[in-house]
């Protein structure tokens, strides 16, 4: 049955359909908010919330639109709450923060990444939890989920220069902290 | 052409860039700025490789119950409500009802007076919505503990459960339970009091555990429910008092 077939039932009242939509996306939507939040337990909090504002706002779910897609959006807004909550995200877009030197690097990627270990996934996870607020999710949505930057912009309340900027600001702040280990795994082939 | 900036890179990493067509031939031809497109894609690559943590098979099936629950939750606290204004509705209206009779009456004394009928008809009214109001909280109580031993139920004994989270809503259910378990050995609900009875020293056990169970520990108190069939008994008694208060 796939997923429109599934939320037509859902719609007109079926709780196994339902039960089933939660089974097809909770592992994806996990996924999305952990690397937005970068904690496990939030990170089952947003799921939570997400299926239940979902069953709430089901009625509203147009049949055309992807619910996949849907969902998603909802999650991310979960996500933005609970962060907005923490005082983790800025309510207003605050400019340009301290910017720092970095340095640059050659290798092949294909190579990097068969050569991760499990420290280097570890600094993968300390670079991101450097980002700020607004960075992380501006990147998570463009880099993980493939959102528009004009829907990043939205998202955040804030212009789309400004989007791209974050975006910029976040892959920065990742090659400052990972490009040495991507520079000494390098040197390891 | 000048060498291309970070940001025009980035952004042409992600296809956000105003004039991709220039920026590509320039990278062809430029081994610089090459370089510098490749060191960020290979950043970028590694950032893909970003450790999300594993959820166990069961995940779907805990996302579920919880879900199911919370919704559970939501209509009774509706009906407890619902209920509850009915009740004070209810009660407003024999308030003024007794007024009204009251200055009709002359202002006597209105127990001597009163038909038999209509001094006991609050009574009849208020009775079972007390009730309804009393299982309704005890369905949710039931509802309660019934997802906590879910939770324990399904989970991976082999790497220990963390109880952290739990501890706190487990203290409030072991109080509830036993004001419940009174109750309703003094109204005569032997069943109900032996299902509380056999819940009370699973949820103190949880209420008081360090935060984390032992592998051995959480397969201990896995057996414990299994055995008893404890889980099953407050499910179908959960249904039942559902089914009797919505």
């Amino acid at each position: 049955m796939t997923d429109a077939e599934t939320v037509s039932r859902a719609r007109a009242g079926d709780p196994d359909a339902f039960r089933l939509l939660v089974e097809r996306h909770s592992q994806a939507i996990f996924r999305l908010a952990y690397r937005m939040t970068g904690n496990e337990h939030d990170a089952d909090d947003v799921v939570q919330e997400t299926f239940l504002r979902a069953y709430r706002q089901m009625g509203r779910f147009e049949e055309r639109a992807n619910f996949g897609t849907w969902l998603h959006r909802i999650a991310v807004n979960c996500t933005l709450d609970l962060l907005r909550s923490r005082g983790r995200i800025d309510r207003r877009y605050g400019g340009d923060p301290e910017e720092a030197e970095m340095t640059a690097a050659s290798s092949d990627p294909q190579q990097d990444r068969l050569l991760l270990s499990a420290e280097l996934r570890d600094q993968v996870a300390a670079a991101m939890e450097r980002l700020s607020g607004n960075e992380r999710t501006a990147f998570v949505l463009r880099h993980f989920e493939g959102m528009p930057v004009e829907e990043i912009g939205k998202t955040l309340g804030i212009q789309v220069n400004a989007a791209k900027h974050t975006i910029f600001r976040a892959v920065r702040k990742l090659r400052q902290s990972l490009e040495p280990f991507v520079r000494s795994s390098a040197c390891n082939i | 052409m000048q060498h291309l900036t970070e940001q025009e890179l980035v952004l042409h990493h992600y296809h956000d860039d105003e004039s991709p067509a220039a920026v590509a031939e320039h990278l062809g031809s430029c081994d610089a700025c090459r370089t510098e497109y490749n060191s960020i894609r290979r950043v970028l690559a590694l950032v893909e490789e970003m450790p999300v943590p594993e959820r166990g098979e069961n995940y779907n099936e805990q996302v579920w119950s919880r879900l199911r629950w919370k919704r559970g939750s939501e209509r009774r606290r509706r009906a407890t409500w619902q209920l509850a204004l009915a009740a004070a509705a209810v009660l407003a209206i024999v308030f003024f009802a007794g007024a009204l009779w009251h200055a009709r009456s002359g202002g006597q004394a209105i127990l001597p007076v009163t038909p038999a009928g209509q001094a006991r008809l609050p009574v009849l009214h208020e009775q079972p919505a007390r009730d309804r109001v009393l299982l309704v909280v005890i369905t949710d109580h039931l509802d309660s503990s019934e997802r906590m031993l879910t939770e324990v139920a399904n989970a991976d004994a082999k790497r220990g459960i963390d109880l952290s989270g739990e501890q706190k809503r487990a203290e409030e259910l072991v109080a509830s339970n036993q004001f419940y378990r009174q109750a309703a050995a003094h109204s005569g609900d032997d069943r109900l009091a032996t299902i509380l009875s056999d819940l009370e020293p699973v949820l103190l056990e949880i209420a008081h555990s360090d935060g984390k169970l032992s592998p051995a520990d959480a397969a201990a108190l896995q057996r414990r429910i299994d055995s008893t069939g404890l889980l099953f008994k407050v499910r179908v008694i959960t249904a039942q008092k559902g089914m009797t208060s919505i």
